[in-house]
């Protein structure tokens, strides 16, 4: 028996800091625009599950795009981009995500990045915090240092399986393993952009000293981090949400650092708490 | 909590992995070209395991000095291995990379063959969890 997904594709175009970008998007819901940033190396097919959500989806309209340079979304149009050595830096990663927001004509959007994706959630609640309606840093922390690796890349080992089995142990053992491995093979395909997203990950992103200036009253800020990630733990994170002030922490219990992926189940239960905390704007006890 | 497994002798621990790695369907299925020979350092016992093709084909307990050549070495406390061979290991416990990151574990030696045969060494030592830990 066929089943055909409410989920649409769409490609937008538009520029940002003089790049021409084609990027696609995978959307499905109406409401509040809830928008959805993949992990370094990957693509949307992380948020499959939130995708097919319907009680979130008959209340916010679920959008998650590839990065350029990730799955559906080529590297950008207008350029020789393979003379040069990709690395995305925190300016024009934040620039990239307000550009698409304004592309897409979204009003109070709240923003969901993991990783190097909650990284630049909290670049954006610094930043840009009248822009959003909320912003949710999954996996996130002022500074996680010690991934920008050579090894993604090594043309003597296969990068693809370097890359995918290299974050394999970022994932909770308890987590399905079909879905494991489903994260696995998308891993496969991002060798290329891995490292460079990890120039952002690892060594541009570093807001050590600079939490305090992130002010929470004028874009809500909910963070969710999983016991089993081994490059921003929990404690990581808590301590970043600490210093950032009337930040709401949530702690995910059997779940690693690809939470909507790995385990989409257990994570939409802490997601739905960090969707009412940022819409009663305030936190809510964990 | 899940409890432990029953320790084996540094032997008996040598031949159930072997075991366990020969008939595993994902290394089978994988490993036409997984071939490499590491140290597994527990303190209390080390181990060098040579895979040649997807078989371990030959184990070497608590060999002497100079006894048995190994490309690359995964050395960690015995508290840490007996982590790793638990059924549903502690975070941190999960993988040579979580414990190298956050644990006492090292990576050591010629890390490109490490990296090469990624794929199967992680499922390798995985397969701890059902054989227990080697110490």
């Amino acid at each position: 028996m066929s089943r055909i997904s409410p989920v649409t594709g769409h490609y937008v175009t538009f520029e940002v800091d003089g790049l021409e970008y084609k990027v696609f998007y995978l959307e499905n819901g109406t409401g509040q625009p809830l928008v959805c940033q993949h992990t370094a190396g990957c693509h949307n097919h992380q948020w499959r599950g939130l995708l097919e959500d319907e009680e979130i989806a008959s209340r916010y309209r679920i959008i998650a795009y590839d990065l350029p340079r990730h799955g559906k979304s080529d590297p950008p149009e207008n350029t020789e981009w393979w003379k040069e050595e990709y690395r995305l830096t925190a300016d024009h990663y934040c620039a990239f995500i307000v550009a698409l927001c304004d592309a897409l004509d979204l009003r109070d959007p709240i923003f969901m990045g993991c990783s190097f994706g909650g990284n630049v959630a909290l670049q954006l609640a610094l930043r840009h915090p009248d822009r959003f309606g909320g912003i949710l840093a999954v996996e996130g922390a002022d500074h996680s240092p010690g991934f920008y690796l050579d090894w993604w890349q090594h043309p003597h080992a296969n990068a693809a399986q370097v890359c995918a089995s290299g974050v394999w142990d970022l994932m909770a053992p308890q987590s399905p393993e079909a879905d494991r491995w489903k994260t696995w093979f998308y891993y496969t395909q991002g060798s290329e952009a891995f490292k460079g997203d990890l120039y952002f990950y690892s060594v541009d992103h570093d807001l050590r000293g600079r939490l305090g200036e992130i002010d929470t009253d004028r874009c809500p800020l909910v963070m969710l981090t999983g016991e089993y990630d081994y490059l921003t733990t929990p404690a990581d994170s808590a301590r970043t949400a600490a210093a950032i002030g009337n930040c709401t922490f949530i702690e995910m219990k059997d779940i690693g650092h690809f939470p909507m992926s790995e385990n989409y189940p257990l994570f939409r239960r802490y997601l739905l708490q960090a969707l009412q905390a940022v819409e009663r704007r305030k936190p809510v006890p964990v | 909590m899940t409890a432990p497994t029953p320790v084996l002798s540094a032997q008996e621990w040598a031949d159930a992995f072997a075991e366990a790695n020969n008939t595993d369907p994902e290394i089978q299925a994988h490993g036409k070209h997984f071939t490499c020979s590491y140290l597994l350092d527990a303190g209390e016992h080390s181990f060098v395991i040579d895979v040649v093709s997807g078989k371990v084909v030959h184990v070497a307990v608590d060999p002497g000095p100079l006894e048995a050549p190994y490309q690359f070495a995964i050395r960690a406390s015995a508290e840490t291995w007996r982590g790793f061979g638990r059924p549903v290991p502690e975070p941190m416990f999960h993988g040579i990379w979580s414990a190298s990151f956050r644990r006492d574990m090292r990576l050591e030696g010629d890390l490109l063959v490490l990296m090469q045969n990624l794929r199967c060494i992680t499922r390798q030592i995985e397969l701890l969890r059902t054989v227990g830990s080697p110490v």
